[in-house]
């Protein structure tokens, strides 16, 4: 009778061990990602059909949630070129321009598959919602919602690493349903400080097939700014950060 | 947060393919030490650009230009441009500069000019705040082909709108400070702009250290932003601009501007000149629209309050009319001199009528080519309907090569802006290496 009331109650607690919390998932997935504020060096290689490479080298910081700056070292052709974003609102600021102009989440200053929400991702959980979450064996599945329409997909389908607790694709949808994107995290790297994660993320499209972007990380590592940085008046001196 | 239940675990093969993609990629070498910054950075580029000119022989400012020149139907411009980019880290501060050097030949001239467009010397003593002093190109406004507020600048040209231009020697800082809340930043940017006579001498009077400033907000996700220049070379004025996003696709903004006291010499068709002086208002209401098929359109409207009504524009154009049949009864160019004089001035501006359009739409990665982006942009005088048409190609898919071929199509009849102009056509072609 004991044995049938401990399998009785073991049966009853059953879902709630099994049950995951979607939300601390995704949570630990931007802290395992970056720190909240860190710098960084970023190579963005976008590869045609034909296998012809454009390359641009972006030097990166980022503050809180969602403060972001992204500077161009390379090309020559974009060198001095910075990107801001602070929540939803985004800036370019060309030098020959001198002053800085919004964009938008779905272009691509450097014209790769990946966009300005790429190349200017904020903390996942700044974004979106989870919404649902399962396990698939060796990973997780977060599907996650956009909280607002000013999010540049409306929904992600998101498979995390149980062990590593870092993403390993992500599926980015628009509101229609339509597969924008798939991004695949890769080549995980030790860069010091407790950061280890993925080096390397590649994407495709197909809404451009044949074509290939891949984001490459190097020289992560924390650091605080302060919130005078992530302006419009200061993008022209970004550069001067650099150590 | 909504917890699910596990379903019966299923092995994704996106977890293999997902490891599969990136392998090529990881072939691919980054190495970041070569980004280092460094105490000195040099960089730029060299442009060269052949324009074919087709003349309006009838048009007022070819008759005026050209005077006393041999007559021809078409002109051959070739323009070779070398623009440099410096800066040199020293201690707590930067000097930055740059320089244009243009050699330019056609048919009937050439010339070359070496420009220094900036060179100033910054400090930043803290985050917040940055002082500088020597050249320095401000942008002022939000306007993409007109800015009524950039009021410590020299004019933008509309026909291309992103091309660096020659600043001023000025003194100026920058205060920043982020509150949080709604009132995300402000930015106060006090200036001083000498004119003397050998600093500045295109920007007004001499003997005056003119007064300038910029107030900019962050509120609400609008950008703000409030300037004033005090008298001194030129009347005071004041003014302000918005920007927004209404969508993530869709921005809109605008500037206002008001000069007090400006004075405007007007002509009649007699050449007899005066000064008409009062307040004039200008401003800007523009968007831009980014489709889901990557087109981009920007669409503005730009009433300028220094310019000349249509009745006041042909009251010029017919004092040109009547210089030159002076000049061919009785030889004298007394007239013709004056209405050069005032072809010179603010008759001559690109855009010296008061109300105008712009228009331009362009398509990224056009017919499935990778930064192949062709355009077409129009802008038109409102008042006399005249107006011109821009199409354009541009490639930009070799490494820090630009490729940009334009045509410059120009319409209108007698009297008005676009049919009294220099050319009635050109076409650009144009190759810009960055280095």
């Amino acid at each position: 009778m004991k044995r049938l009331l401990g399998l009785i109650a073991f049966l009853v607690a059953l879902p709630a061990l099994a049950a995951i919390d979607g939300a601390q998932i995704l949570q630990k997935v931007d802290r395992n990602l970056e720190p909240e504020s860190y710098e960084s060096y970023r190579q963005l290689t976008d590869i045609q059909p034909d296998g012809t490479k454009k390359v641009s080298v972006l030097y990166t910081m980022k503050k809180g949630r969602d403060k972001i700056v992204a500077l161009f070292l390379a090309p020559a052709s974009d060198k001095g070129r910075v990107t801001l974003r602070l929540g939803d609102n985004m800036w370019l600021y060309i030098p020959d321009v001198g002053r800085a102009i919004r964009i938008t989440s779905l272009q691509s200053v450097t014209g790769s598959v990946f966009n300005n929400a790429d190349i200017l991702r904020i903390d996942y959980t700044a974004e979106y919602d989870v919404a649902a979450a399962e396990e698939q064996g060796d990973v997780y599945l977060l599907s996650l919602k956009a909280k607002t329409g000013e999010v540049a997909y409306d929904r992600l389908k998101m498979w995390v690493d149980k062990k590593a607790m870092l993403p390993v694709t992500i599926e980015c949808y628009a509101a229609s349903g339509l597969l924008i994107k798939t991004l695949h995290f890769s080549d995980i790297k030790d860069f010091g400080g407790g950061i280890k994660r993925p080096a390397t993320l590649a994407t495709d499209s197909p809404l451009q097939k044949g074509y290939r972007s891949v984001m490459q990380w190097s020289g992560l590592k924390k650091r605080e700014f302060a919130d005078e940085i992530f302006t419009l008046n200061y993008l022209p001196r970004v550069q001067e950060l650099r150590k | 947060m909504k917890r699910v239940r596990v379903p019966a675990p299923l092995r994704l093969p996106v977890l293999l393919l997902a490891l599969a993609i990136p392998a090529a990629a990881q072939e691919i070498a980054f190495d970041a030490s070569a980004f280092e910054k460094k105490p000195y950075e040099l960089g730029g580029y060299l442009e060269l650009k052949q324009e074919a000119f087709d003349l309006h022989r009838d048009g007022a400012f070819y008759r005026l230009t050209t005077l006393g020149l041999p007559q021809r139907e078409s002109l051959d411009r070739t323009t070779a441009t070398l623009q440099l980019v410096g800066k040199l880290r020293y201690g707590i501060g930067t000097f930055d500069f740059r320089t244009s050097s243009s050699l330019q030949r056609d048919e009937s001239a050439h010339s070359h000019d070496n420009s220094i467009y900036e060179a100033a010397y910054s400090i930043r003593p803290d985050p917040g705040f940055t002082l500088e002093a020597g050249k320095r190109a401000l942008k002022w406004g939000k306007g993409y082909a007109w800015n009524p507020m950039g009021f410590v600048e020299r004019p933008k040209d509309p026909n291309d709108p992103q091309l660096a231009r020659e600043g001023f020697v000025m003194a100026d800082a920058d205060w920043i400070a982020s509150p949080g809340g709604a009132l995300q930043t402000i930015a106060f940017t006090p200036v001083l702009l000498p004119v003397e006579s050998n600093i500045n001498g295109d920007f007004g009077s001499r003997d005056h250290l003119n007064p300038a400033a910029k107030l900019y907000l962050l509120y609400k996700d609008t950008d703000l932003d409030f300037a004033w220049q005090g008298k001194g070379s030129r009347p005071a004025r004041f003014g302000f601009d918005f920007s927004r996003n209404v969508t993530t696709n869709f921005e809109i903004h605008g500037e206002w501007a008001r000069i007090l006291q400006f004075a405007k010499p007007i002509t009649n068709n007699a050449g007899h000149v005066t000064t008409e002086t009062g307040d004039a208002t200008s401003f800007l209401l523009g968007l831009r629209y980014l489709s889901a098929s990557d087109t981009t359109y920007i669409a503005e409207y730009y009433r300028n309050g220094t310019g000349y009504s249509d009745d006041e524009a042909g009251q010029f154009y017919r004092f040109v009319d009547t210089a030159f049949t002076q000049l061919q009864q009785t030889g004298s160019d007394a007239l013709v001199q004056r209405a050069l004089s005032l072809s010179q001035g603010s008759y001559g501006r690109p855009n010296p009528g008061t109300d105008y359009v712009y228009f331009r739409a362009q398509q990224k990665d056009a017919l499935g080519i990778v930064y192949f982006t062709p355009a077409i942009t129009a802008m038109a005088n409102l008042r006399d309907h005249s107006f011109q048409v821009t199409p354009e190609l541009q490639y930009t898919g070799f490494n820090n090569l630009e490729l940009r071929l334009r045509l410059f199509l120009l319409h209108g009849g007698s009297g008005t802006d676009f049919g009294e102009k220099l050319v009635s056509r050109k076409l650009e072609l144009l190759a810009r290496y960055y280095f």
